[in-house]
């Protein structure tokens, strides 16, 4: 029996070089806006929101074993609702940004009633076609800029979404979307640490043994779905937020397979996986721009990693990076056993 | 008390079971049988995932009909599986944990899940991870998830298949427990004759899905129809 195997798998332990760890983390990432360029600033604002829609990705993929390749048309009815709340009602930001949130997961529950009664490629497809007709829908009406109308589409300037108070600038706004993407992460800890996670574990094993052990399989993957739909509407209103405006031919639904496709590449077991899938989608583009590189190579690379990813890295970059990590420690922790 | 009142249940055009009827008031009963003699038929209709196509089952004297399967383990009725179904990535604790989540309960749940992994011998290993438990540690999560909380029946489909020898005495003991543990009948399908005979007080025979015998364990096993049907043993005609 490894240490590993022995160590609580859901309680906290305390460890110092742990706490140490996490400050000069936080600290790292309370001084990371001032050291960016606007530029740079812009595009992790996008990262950090797209990490949150790919955790919802994640959170389907990972706990029930579910596919739902509708997770960026649901950022889309997220971000939708969130600028028609802030341009109509001039409500403050957090109240948009939970509007958003609130209907992405009505939109969520009814992309996941499929799932009650499909699995694999049969529920990847239909939610695909949810993920379509949001596109046609999005790409009819737009997105509202500011104008009247149940529409809220603007003939002449298009109006920024109104930040939060507290976030005005660039830097600010980088900083309160990680505020928010420590709350998702926190939301979704908790349900995976207590009854929602283990019944969702119990689905994912298999749902005869779920029934029997007396889960309510529907009402769970019911919930599951509204989760991860709240989540990608929260990203939503994030990226409305950070980018003030939201383009209504930007979200096609092969957007939400790449989604799914990176936060896979990322690594759907491990925490850092959305982070990574987020970095992938919106930080690696902008860096071979940044190179003069074109961007769209950025999909080639995406299919090459995605291949790595199923054929030799299942845990994704998330788990190579841990792995690195973990042989670092031996290398380190060997060379000072013989020193 | 399980009652079985004429129960029949097609497949297509297939009987698994035919007209079944039976009263099993013992605490352990045997249910054996050939392969295709609809034992494990009788267990999914018992947890409700097969639907009788006629007749009624009765637990304690409650008609099974209207509950749904999920709300059965709430009910009392509890099983382990042919093939173990223990959730890989929840600890041993967090997988009874994930079924008092669902059953009704008398007392705290630390103490509970204490109580279910002392009774199968488990304490040491309540955080391991499923996957990281062997074989027979599985099967003995399935028992205690299936005896924590108030059962009425725990069903058991071939608990004994592929264990070592002293794992199965370990196993044995453990079943014969169950009813003094908790208060559940227990119905035990297995192929392994020497497991049933040690631990059920009284079998159950089936073939083609039709009752062959009910009785004390000994007689039953001993009788020439079972032998005949079951042991594949054919009396050679002196």
């Amino acid at each position: 029996m490894s240490e590993q195997t022995l160590a609580p798998a859901g309680a906290l332990r305390v460890n110092p070089t742990w706490i140490v760890g996490v400050l000069v983390a936080l600290a790292a990432l309370y001084e990371l806006p001032d050291l960016l360029q606007d530029y740079w600033l812009r595009t992790f604002n996008s990262v950090v929101a797209l990490a949150i829609c790919s955790l919802s990705a994640s959170l389907l993929f990972a706990q029930l074993g579910m596919v739902s390749l509708a997770q960026y048309g649901l950022l889309g009815v997220g971000g939708w609702f969130a600028l028609r709340i802030s341009h109509g009602l001039g409500v403050p930001f957090e109240i948009a940004l939970l509007a958003g949130g609130v209907a992405a997961a009505i939109v969520g529950l009814i992309v996941g009633l499929p799932a009650l009664r499909m699995r694999g490629l049969y529920l990847a497809i239909i939610t695909l076609m949810m993920a379509g007709a949001i596109q046609v829908l999005i790409s009819a009406f737009g997105f509202p800029d500011g104008g009247a109308g149940i529409l809220g589409k603007s003939d002449t300037t298009r109006q920024m979404m109104a930040r939060p108070f507290v976030a005005d600038s660039d830097s600010a706004y980088f900083r309160y979307s990680l505020v928010v993407l420590a709350l998702c992460y926190a939301l979704v800890q908790a349900h995976i640490r207590s009854r929602p996670g283990r019944a969702w574990a119990m689905i994912r094993r298999g749902e005869v043994c779920a029934i029997a052990c007396g889960v309510d399989i529907v009402a769970y993957k019911v919930w599951a779905f509204t989760l991860a739909g709240f989540l990608a509407g929260i990203a939503g209103g994030l990226l409305a937020g950070g980018v003030g405006q939201l383009d209504g031919s930007a979200f096609p639904a092969s957007q939400s397979i790449m989604v799914f496709a990176l936060t896979i590449v990322g690594g759907a077991y491990s925490w850092f996986g959305p982070i990574a899938a987020g970095l992938l989608l919106r930080a690696f583009p902008a860096l071979l721009n940044d190179f003069h590189v074109d961007g769209n190579i950025a999909t080639m690379v995406f299919g090459a990693g995605l291949l790595h990813a199923l054929i030799t890295a299942p845990q994704g970059v998330a788990g190579q990076i841990a792995g690195a990590g973990a042989s670092l420690r031996k290398l380190v922790g060997g060379g000072k056993a013989a020193a | 008390m399980i009652e079985i009142n004429d129960v029949t249940v097609m497949f297509g055009g297939v009987r698994g079971l035919n007209a079944l009827t039976a009263r099993l008031p013992e605490p352990v009963t045997g249910l054996v049988g050939p392969n295709g003699a609809g034992k494990t038929t009788l267990i999914n209709v018992l947890s409700g995932f097969v639907l009788p196509t006629a007749g009624a089952v009765k637990i304690d004297g409650q008609d099974l009909k209207g509950v749904k399967p999920h709300r059965r383990a709430a009910f009392g009725i509890r099983r382990t599986f042919q093939n173990e179904q223990v959730v890989e990535n929840l600890t041993a604790a967090e997988n009874i944990a994930a079924v008092i989540d669902n059953v009704p309960t008398d007392g705290p749940r630390g103490k509970l899940i204490d109580k279910a992994l002392d009774f199968v011998g488990l304490c040491a290993r309540a955080r391991v991870l499923g996957r990281d438990l062997n074989a027979f540690d599985r099967r003995m999560v399935e028992i205690a998830r299936a005896t924590v909380g108030k059962p009425r029946l725990v069903m058991m489909d071939e608990p004994g298949a592929g264990l070592a020898e002293d794992e199965s005495d370990h196993l044995r003991l453990v079943i014969k427990a169950i009813h003094d543990h908790c208060g559940a009948q227990v119905l035990l399908v297995d192929h392994d004759v020497d497991l049933i005979s040690a631990t059920c007080t009284a079998t159950l025979v089936l073939d083609f899905g039709s009752r062959i015998a009910y009785g004390p364990t000994a007689e039953v096993l001993a009788d020439p129809k079972v032998r005949a049907a079951y042991l594949g043993v054919v009396e050679e005609a002196a």
